[in-house]
């Protein structure tokens, strides 16, 4: 979709909606909303909507953050210590490697 | 997961290990090794493994390594009695020769050619060879093309590609120095092994319920104890009488996968065993049960190389009073326990004398132990056989340890009385304790195939050595002296008198059963002790291997022995198929089988089968770490295979690298030359208008054609002027 032809109305009403959908627990509708809309929050002159536009993006921007940074160390901490939490990293495996610890 | 990948070494000498261990350098090498320096290089590649992707042993010719198990020195030392020690005081192990192989992480896989499959190791060796000396062939020519199948590896597919070209001058196995980025003859050896860590790990990754990958990583061991009691026992039959259990092992184990022969470790007591039995059943008919106070229990224990898988669970079962679950008995009901151990070691060291020394190890000497021992030693000396009472606490590895451990407080005054029959002191005579040599030529076996009487008489020992058919030394005649001898012994025991009929166990018997179990299944024996289906299958004519398996699978060598029981010592009833399935005495067992007519016979017996699992795998909350139980376990594989096949020098590959990374920097270069220089290559007119170019380009045509012609005109009026 060509953001360019959407009228400045209907770009708010799509950016608002990406940072709802975000709200449920998915954190990439938040990053494809924060890189989609930078431009018309940040770059582009002035407009009406623009305010409420460069709230969503932020908003997602960092909601999208926090989600990356705390994936981030989850995944660490998991990938580190499978082994050693026995069962319990059994458990919380949805695929066990094959023919190793 | 791809399998092991290395550079060929063929392996002639201490010194080739050493090398490939600390000086190779285009390693990892997979290690061409013959089973005689095997024990040599085995513990340095152990030692050192880096540089190790795999082992490739081979038997070369009928020559045999002075010793070869894989089993520790100590076997199953965890799960025997505390009071045991090995090694001695003394310093002597049992298995002196073992490797521990079997007990040990290998960080590599390790395959095993037979001498029947010698014909690859020259393939191989050739490929090796080849590379470095046959310099003529190297020009392009296939080098070799081989497929075929191996009986341990399913596929054995050698294979050198035909990329040799002149221009590379050395670049060969051989040539030590310069091995590094040229083709090398290489081998392959997949047996990727899908569960990791241990029992307890793998046991809990199998049960645990993946959304995507329900994966069984592995099983745990075990299969069937064979039962079988000389008079029907049962929970309807109201007196149960005092018991004299008779024992033996079944299975034996070996490094590799399909090869576990245990002619001396297990074969031999466990024929002995199944003899004695058909004996002492002919001695004394099921229907004069009435007569006597005693019974005879035999039974024959499935893994018991596996820390004693089958004997632990018996003893388990017979501290709750829950063994057999048809017909229970009390450990106290066990007046006496004897166990024929390994027996079938020494008779290749007495392969041309009648001599076979067996030794009675007791832990105890009480009085039925000590009767037993008389009256046995009475009725081996008629067979000039000698027998050495041993009474110490150290007991070698047997069935016994299981039952000290488990029941030593169960009875009333603690007292187990046990004898364990074996033919050897303080150290193995076999050293070949679980290995693939462990076969029919380690105990001297040669068959002699005589046919069977139409309704299975075999030929009496005494004709078979009057008319020179067998020789006393032989080890059936050994074999079924021995047996004759523990049945003349239990008749005693049981009937309180001696013998004074003339039935003997027959060296005919003893020559089909050895067959069957060390040569192969397809044998007289089986095809009539088998179901009489309408079907008949007849089994690969190979022997059985005798390892136990995982408990999910029956395996056949347990069925083989409760059906030989059946078959031999039940009692045959002129019955049809459909009388015989309907029968339902208390305490038998009714089974219609082939029988030597193959027409079906219906034959009623006391053996059954009992679940040889551990009870570790029973218990739910069983501590996996505590070591009370045998908790082995065995691996889920997909494939196992080898290949040979030369690998690529590298450069070729290099090469493609190169040209690769060099044609998408020039397409980027390009791609960006075009970009930058866009508005010169595709240049539009100035003034030209997108929109509607075709209209314009006519309108501008016409405007030129007229100023043309203004200018022409105007010239026309200059040259008219310039004529006047």
């Amino acid at each position: 979709m060509d953001l360019n032809r959407l009228p400045n109305d209907k770009k708010l009403q799509l950016c608002r909606w990406y940072f709802r959908v975000g709200c449920l627990l998915l954190p990439f509708a938040w990053a494809v909303n924060a890189v989609w809309f930078f431009n018309e929050a940040f770059v582009k002159p002035p407009f009406e909507e623009q305010k409420q536009i460069k709230k969503y993006v932020l908003i997602s921007a960092v909601g999208a953050a926090v989600w990356a940074c705390a994936l981030i160390a989850w995944v660490t901490v998991f990938q580190m210590n499978r082994v050693l939490w026995g069962a319990t990293g059994d458990m919380l495996s949805f695929i066990v490697p094959l023919g190793r610890a | 997961m791809n399998g092991a990948v290395g550079v060929v070494q063929m392996i002639s000498n201490i010194s080739d290990a050493a090398w490939l261990v600390n000086n190779a350098t285009a390693g990892p090498y997979m290690a061409v090794v013959n089973t005689a320096l095997f024990l040599d290089v085995i513990d340095l590649f152990m030692f050192m493994p880096n540089n190790v992707a795999g082992i490739l042993v081979y038997q070369n010719g009928t020559a045999r390594p002075k010793t070869f198990s894989q089993e520790s020195t100590c076997p199953n030392e965890v799960s025997s009695d505390p009071v045991s020690q090995c090694p001695s005081s003394s310093g002597m192990s049992w298995n002196m020769g073992g490797t521990g192989l079997l007990r040990r992480n290998i960080p590599f896989p390790i395959f095993y050619l037979p001498q029947t499959r010698i014909e690859e190791i020259d393939k191989i060796n050739n490929c090796f060879q080849r590379y470095n000396l046959d310099r003529a062939n190297q020009n392009g020519k296939p080098l070799c093309s081989i497929q075929l199948k191996s009986r341990i590896v399913s596929l054995f597919r050698c294979f050198c590609l035909n990329t040799m070209h002149a221009h590379y001058p050395e670049r060969y196995n051989l040539d030590r120095a310069y091995q590094n980025g040229r083709p090398l003859c290489s081998i392959q050896l997949k047996s990727f092994m899908f569960a990791a860590v241990n029992s307890e790990v793998c046991l809990r990754r199998s049960t645990t319920s993946a959304l995507l990958t329900p994966t069984k990583v592995c099983d745990p061991l075990g299969d069937q104890n064979v039962y079988f009691s000389l008079f029907p026992r049962g929970k309807e039959i109201l007196k149960n009488k005092p018991i004299t259990l008779v024992t033996a092992r079944i299975d034996t184990a070996s490094l590799f996968d399909g090869l576990a022969p245990g002619a001396a470790s297990s074969v031999v007591g466990m024929v002995t065993l199944l003899m004695s039995a058909v004996t002492l059943t002919k001695m004394m008919p099921v229907s004069d049960s009435h007569l006597y106070d005693s019974n005879v229990v035999w039974n024959l224990f499935n893994g018991e190389t596996f820390d004693y898988i089958g004997s632990q669970r018996v003893a388990y079962e017979m501290k709750f009073g829950s063994w057999p679950s048809f017909a229970p008995l009390d450990s106290s009901d066990v007046k006496l326990h004897i166990e024929l151990g390994q027996i079938g070691g020494s008779l290749n060291l007495y392969s041309e004398n009648t001599s076979w020394p067996l030794y009675a190890y007791a832990a105890d000497s009480y009085t039925p132990v000590t009767e037993f021992l008389n009256e046995m030693l009475m009725n081996a000396k008629q067979f000039n056989m000698t027998l050495l009472p041993v009474f110490t606490k150290n007991l070698p590895p047997s069935s016994l340890h299981s039952f000290r451990r488990i029941l030593k407080n169960e009875t009333e005054n603690g007292e187990l009385p046990e004898v364990l029959l074996v033919d050897y002191k303080d150290t193995f005579t076999n050293s070949y304790y679980e290995s693939v040599f462990d076969d029919a030529d380690n105990i001297g076996f040669v068959y002699r195939n005589i046919s069977v009487g139409p309704d299975g008489q075999f030929v009496p020992t005494s004709d078979l050595l009057a008319n020179g058919t067998m020789r006393e030394w032989d080890v059936q005649v050994k074999i079924s002296r021995l047996a004759t001898a523990l049945a003349l012994t239990m008749y005693q025991r049981v009937a309180g008198k001696p013998y004074a009929a003339d039935i003997a166990a027959s060296a005919h018997l003893a020559d089909e059963m050895l067959y069957c179990f060390l040569r192969s299944q397809a044998c007289r024996l089986l095809l009539a002790a088998d179901y009489a289906t309408s079907a008949v299958e007849v089994p690969t004519a190979s022997a059985p291997p005798l390892y136990v398996g995982v408990a999910a699978l029956s395996n056949t060598p347990a069925i083989f022995a409760g059906h030989l029981l059946v078959l031999l010592a039940g009692t045959q009833l002129s019955l049809n198929k459909t009388a015989c399935d309907s029968l339902d005495k208390p305490g038998f067992s009714y089974y219609w089988l082939r029988g030597w007519n193959h027409t079906g016979v219906c034959m009623q017996t006391t053996m059954n089968f009992t679940q040889a699992v551990s009870p570790a795998f029973l218990l739910q909350d069983y501590d996996m770490s505590s070591g009370m139980y045998s908790t082995w376990t065995e691996s889920v594989w997909a494939a196992m295979w080898a290949r040979v096949f030369v690998s690529g020098g590298g450069g070729g590959a290099r090469v493609a690298a190169c040209a690769g990374a060099a044609a998408t920097l020039a397409a980027a270069l390009l791609t960006y030359w075009l970009s930058k220089h866009a508005d010169v290559l595709f240049k539009q007119p100035a003034d030209s208008i997108v929109n509607d170019a075709a209209s314009g380009r006519k309108n501008k045509f016409r405007r030129a054609a007229r100023i043309g012609r203004v200018q022409r005109t105007a010239l026309l009026k200059r040259a008219n002027l310039k004529r006047y």
